[in-house]
């Protein structure tokens, strides 16, 4: 690992998001356009810094912060290359799911911050959401981690050179995709923000100026994150013939950050205690059962 | 990493664990003890993780998170002032909790300076450590399995039992 990977992490963060943006445009039926991007953030960033009416404002303002941290921290352990592999640490795996385990506080502060009604009440939905939907996380992290004997997320790909981990273990992407597109703020599970029905005051309808960018370039880095982490850990990550490794992982990326977009303009959003009642009656006893077929498989196959 | 670096980490971040978990008694919202305690334990596993213990700091910052989460929801909603605003005093027996509180912490901290701590620090690859992993990892992984497994069917079952009846039933 290079002195620089840091500074990678940071462009591949800022470029991503972009890259992230213009898919996000494209879905909605646009054309994409990252000069209204930056456009957008250009004026977003002259309005001033909206100050709540709230006792606890400097929860408000220190969420966007956490946000954006959380998210980096998470991308940091996605593995894009053989020859850039993030940062490298030996349980990158289950630090990608502690990282991730900080956007629930984060959006906690930022909705309780706020002092309006219904922000807290997005706050408490994804409260109870992500107590359901973090535990899918690290377990499904373990299931796939099973095969390759580590935690370390470019083992994870490594692994996979033949068969990705999707098609040994497809039972765990169904039970991950839910979950981070939970943690991600993705519509159908969007139940914190959930424009149009919180009458656009959701966790982060009071934010403006830099900290409204800065949650704009939180959520899409944290797309990019669990985009790149699902390439990674199910789709063979850097694996593939003819073109150069680090555009496979960018392609396989931005496609899974294109169908996860996707994913939430044909699924309509269901009450918040039907998805938390899916969580506990069926995506945490199923992770469960997936970490024992895990086991199974690697024992059969993998040994 | 080298001393000068773990220090520069370890007394910044110790001390403002410290502060963070003092405020934790010092504020009256539930949200905000809540969220300073989690402060408090994030900083505890940086503080492991600045004292090369990675994967134990690692998943410290994954449960306390999950389990800090956890508590600011149940405070918030059983506490009757959960937002501080009404000048609940959350503390009871003052003089004699402080008295104990000083006295334990006096305690603990003087087992801390006074055990004689080994000064051998082992390899990652000695005999001592690989034995310790077999054995964690081969023989007692049966008792953490059940220990496991127990803990989450009670927490299965604390939902049924909780779930039945009541105003979200279906």
């Amino acid at each position: 690992m290079s002195d620089f990977a840091p500074l990678a992490v940071m462009l591949i963060a800022g470029f991503g998001a972009l890259a992230l943006a213009c898919v996000e445009q494209v879905v909605a039926g646009a054309r994409p356009s990252p000069v209204r991007i930056a456009r957008d953030a250009v004026l977003s960033l002259r309005e001033p810094i909206a100050r709540p009416q709230s006792y606890d404002g400097w929860l408000f303002h220190l969420a966007p912060a956490l946000l954006l941290l959380s998210a980096i921290a998470a991308l940091a352990m996605v593995p894009w290359a053989p020859g850039f592999r993030g940062i490298e640490v030996e349980s990158g795996a289950i630090v990608f799911a502690a990282a991730l385990a900080y956007v629930t506080p984060a959006v906690f502060m930022a909705g309780w911050g706020s002092g309006r009604p219904l922000a807290v009440v997005g706050a408490f939905r994804f409260l109870a959401l992500m107590l359901g939907y973090a535990m899918p996380i690290a377990m499904i992290t373990t299931a796939v981690a099973a095969p390759a004997g580590s935690l370390a997320p470019a083992a994870i790909v490594e692994v996979q050179h033949a068969v990705p981990m999707a098609l040994v273990q497809p039972y765990s992407l169904a039970l991950w995709l839910p979950a981070v597109m939970a943690v991600a703020l993705l519509a159908p599970f969007d139940v914190a923000t959930a424009p149009g029905e919180l009458g656009g005051a959701g966790v982060f309808s009071r934010y403006t100026g830099l900290e409204a960018a800065l949650v704009a370039l939180a959520r899409r880095v944290l797309l990019l994150a669990v985009a790149g982490m699902t390439a990674a850990l199910f789709l063979g990550g850097w694996h593939g013939p003819l073109l150069p490794d680090a555009l496979w992982m960018a392609l396989k990326t931005l496609a899974v950050g294109a169908g996860l977009l996707w994913a939430g303009r044909v699924f309509p959003r269901v009450e918040n205690d039907r998805l938390v009642a899916f969580a506990w009656t069926f995506a945490v006893p199923a992770s469960i059962g997936a970490i024992a077929l895990a086991g199974l498989t690697t024992l059969l196959f993998y040994r | 990493m080298n001393d000068v670096a773990v220090a520069l980490v370890f007394w910044p971040v110790g001390a403002l664990m410290l502060l963070t978990a003092l405020y934790v008694f010092i504020t009256s919202s539930m949200a905000r003890a809540g969220l300073l305690l989690l402060a408090a334990l994030a900083l505890e596993s940086i503080l492991f993780i600045a004292l090369a213990s990675e994967y134990l700091g690692t998943l410290m910052l994954l449960m306390m998170s999950a389990e800090m989460v956890i508590m600011v929801f149940f405070m918030v909603m059983f506490m009757p002032d959960p937002g501080g605003l009404m000048g609940m005093d959350m503390t009871h027996d003052k003089r004699r909790s402080i008295a104990a509180a000083v006295v334990l912490s006096v305690a603990l901290s003087a087992v801390a300076v006074a055990t004689d701590w080994p000064a051998r620090v082992l390899p990652p690859d000695a005999p001592d450590v690989r034995a310790l992993g077999f054995e964690i990892m081969g023989r007692s992984m049966f008792s953490f399995l059940f220990a496991a497994t127990a803990i989450l069917f009670t927490m299965v079952g604390g939902i049924l039992v909780a779930k039945q009846g009541g105003r979200y039933a279906r």
